[in-house]
């Protein structure tokens, strides 16, 4: 068990952070604790923690996509436009655009991986792209409304849970899979600790790096159909906040940005800190503006907590050499 | 050169081929190859345009198009020295934001009240960016989010000093932008001015340090460099740069924007790297930079006489910027087989 901790213990504490920081809300906001607030404040993390998922891959592996924004608003946009509105469109729609969103993520990964375009450069090159031909594409224009099969994934409720939280659950169990106990994890932490010995051990590097920015594409091409139900709509500009909160809910779960370390379980962790944070703040009576001062200063806190001075500190405080 | 002579310079083993005397002119031009791949791009939009437009190759057109192109050259200077030594600076985005929030505010007609405030923002603009450093330095963190936060941070603080876009500047500040000399508008005179300071700063003791901590941290520190001050000079250099360019925005825009710098985070970079600069550190010319702004503003231009719709212009600057780091990275693989 100790051990355990020793190991996570940037997860256990972005956990613990979390933990304060509901009774923190809930002293100041006495109804945020209820059954219907907790729901929606969760449903509202599944977002970025979807978004995310894909985005902790490619840390882990030591790249970052820049691309998320406009890989989530191309899918919900084609979406809407293919579907109009109608349920039967899904069944070859959906799988279309999460192909598309494999794609987009097939090119970063193969700029980065073969042709050696450094990560930030390849996928801001996409983002731009993508932002442009849809502008192209709807001419500035509004979209029909969702589908209604596509608002039930993402307001609708099973047995008293919503149906994203059920959705959020099983991909953290395949991503946790994935990181943990499959092969393919094991080759993502070497390639992030470094791509020159994971080379030479026979890690299929290429192959590792692509598959990251393959599965942060198809998570953002699914969450912005999902986030289409949700609002009802695909407008322009809905996965702009995305870029933020996804590298922040990353690096607030404990991995670090030059790649080797974290787990999927912490940006959990992370995706609900920065929505209860949302929360807090109006029962506080602040500002948006406030809003991004608080989430800059918990990531440096947090990013602080995990750097070598702190971890240093803290073995010199029990007295061994870390 | 006959034949048999080419056959046996061909055949000569590669170490013989760059001692022969002379210049390398081969290796030269390697070497400057992605500089060279942006001079090349700039000279064929500027030949699209002008073939397009009549009136291109005018004092009026370079006027007007440094004037669009001035803020992101002035963010991006402060990106390239950031870049050069190793960084990245995401904050500009929120010290631009917050420079041209605090001039809307604060300026007046009043000459000296409005020129404390100006410098008050040039001031704050370095002080930032030195925190920036001191906090990378300190904590051992990574620029990325270290920047990534404080451009959070900034942002917010614009937003509460000015919750939407307002706010205004004297008419003075607004007419500098357009102030003349020899024919030359004052934007023409600030890209001249900020060539002339690259020239001189990369010879400085600071200059040279920190293009050595960007090219290669632990040589530098061995032979003495203070890598804590170098960061904090850095920084604090781009943060100088990023209120320069707020208060040069707001020439042209008249009001001040709680959000308007995020549009300059990312262009400073690409203009940086179409330009030639390295991500990896150590290499880059503020030259390049530049012709990359200029190259970015063009685009707009050019969609412009192209009588397209406008959407097609990130298309075009995403494209433009994936082939130049793509003909830098060939480069610089034929460059790296020469020296090995």
């Amino acid at each position: 068990m100790s051990a355990f901790l020793s190991r996570n213990r940037l997860i256990v504490l972005a956990y613990a952070g979390m933990i304060v920081l509901l009774l923190v809300t809930a002293i100041f906001s006495p109804g945020f604790l209820s059954v219907s607030n907790m729901r929606s404040t969760v449903v509202l993390a599944a977002f970025v923690g979807i978004v995310a998922l894909g985005q902790t891959f490619v840390i882990i592996g030591g790249g970052i996509d820049l691309s998320v924004p406009w890989v989530l608003n191309s899918a919900a946009i084609v979406m809407a436009l293919l579907c109009g509105g109608q349920d039967l469109p899904l069944v070859w729609v959906m799988p279309l655009l999460l192909a598309g969103g494999a794609l987009i993520g097939l090119v970063n990964g193969v700029g980065v991986a073969q042709f050696g375009v450094p990560p930030i450069i390849m996928t801001l090159a996409t983002n731009v792209i993508l932002q442009g031909l849809i502008l192209v594409l709807t001419g500035g224009s509004p979209t029909p409304s969702a589908p209604a099969l596509i608002q039930f994934l993402s307001v609708g409720r099973i047995g008293g849970f919503p149906v994203i939280a059920l959705i959020w659950l099983a991909l953290t169990l395949v991503a946790t899979l994935l990181l943990s106990k499959a092969a393919f994890g094991r080759h993502l932490y070497a390639l992030g600790t470094s791509a020159t010995v994971a080379e030479f051990s026979g890690v299929p590097t290429a192959r590792t790096t692509v598959l990251t920015y393959l599965i942060s594409g198809l998570t953002a091409a699914f969450a912005g159909m999902l986030l289409t139900g949700y609002s009802g709509q695909a407008y322009l500009g809905m996965g702009d906040a995305y870029l933020f909160t996804s590298i922040a809910a990353v690096a607030i779960g404990g991995a670090s940005i030059l790649g080797g370390s974290g787990h999927y379980l912490g940006t959990v962790a992370g995706a609900m800190v920065l929505t209860i944070l949302t929360g807090l703040l109006p029962a506080l009576n602040l500002s948006s503006g406030a809003l991004l001062v608080v989430y800059g200063a918990v990531i440096l806190i947090t990013v602080s907590i995990g750097s070598e001075t702190f971890a240093g500190l803290g073995g010199r405080l029990r007295g061994r050499r870390v | 050169m006959s034949v048999e002579q080419t056959v046996a310079r061909a055949q000569m083993p590669t170490q013989m081929k760059d001692t022969r005397p002379g210049i390398d002119w081969r290796g030269r031009a390697l070497d400057r190859a992605p500089f060279l791949v942006a001079c090349l791009m700039l000279a064929l939009i500027v030949a699209i345009y002008g073939s397009l437009q009549s009136g291109v190759f005018t004092l009026d057109e370079l006027n007007l198009d440094t004037a669009a192109a001035m803020t992101l050259m002035l963010a991006a200077t402060g990106q390239t020295i950031v870049l050069v030594r190793g960084g990245i600076d995401l904050s500009i985005g929120g010290m631009i934001s917050l420079g041209t929030v605090i001039a809307a505010t604060r300026f007046t007609d009043d000459p000296s009240t409005t020129a404390f405030w100006a410098l008050a923002i040039l001031a704050l603009g370095f002080l930032i960016g030195a925190l920036n450093g001191l906090l990378i330095s300190l904590l051992k963190l990574q620029p990325f989010l270290v920047t990534l936060a404080t451009w959070s941070i900034l942002n917010g603080v614009a937003m509460i000093i000015l919750p939407t876009d307002g706010g205004s500047v004297p008419g003075w500040w607004v007419g500098f932008a357009s102030g003349q000399l020899l024919g030359l508008t004052s934007p023409v005179w600030m890209l001249l001015a900020l060539l002339a300071f690259w020239w001189w700063f990369r010879a400085t003791r600071v200059g040279i340090i920190i293009q050595a901590s960007g090219s290669n941290e632990k040589s530098a520190f061995l032979s003495g460099v203070s890598i804590t001050r170098v960061n904090i000079v850095t920084y604090g250099l781009s943060g100088l740069f990023a209120a320069g360019a707020a208060l040069f925005l707001i020439t042209q825009t008249g009001a001040g924007s709680p959000t308007i710098g995020k549009d300059y985070i990312l262009p400073s970079v690409a203009a940086a790297v179409i330009g030639g600069v390295s991500l990896f550190g150590g290499r880059g010319h503020l030259a390049g930079t530049l012709i990359g702004a200029f190259v970015l503003t063009l685009i707009g231009n050019l969609v412009f006489v192209l009588h397209v719709s406008s959407y097609w212009q990130p298309v075009a600057s995403g494209v433009i910027l994936l082939l130049s780091v793509l003909a830098s990275s060939v480069a610089e693989k034929a460059a790296r087989s020469r020296v090995l």
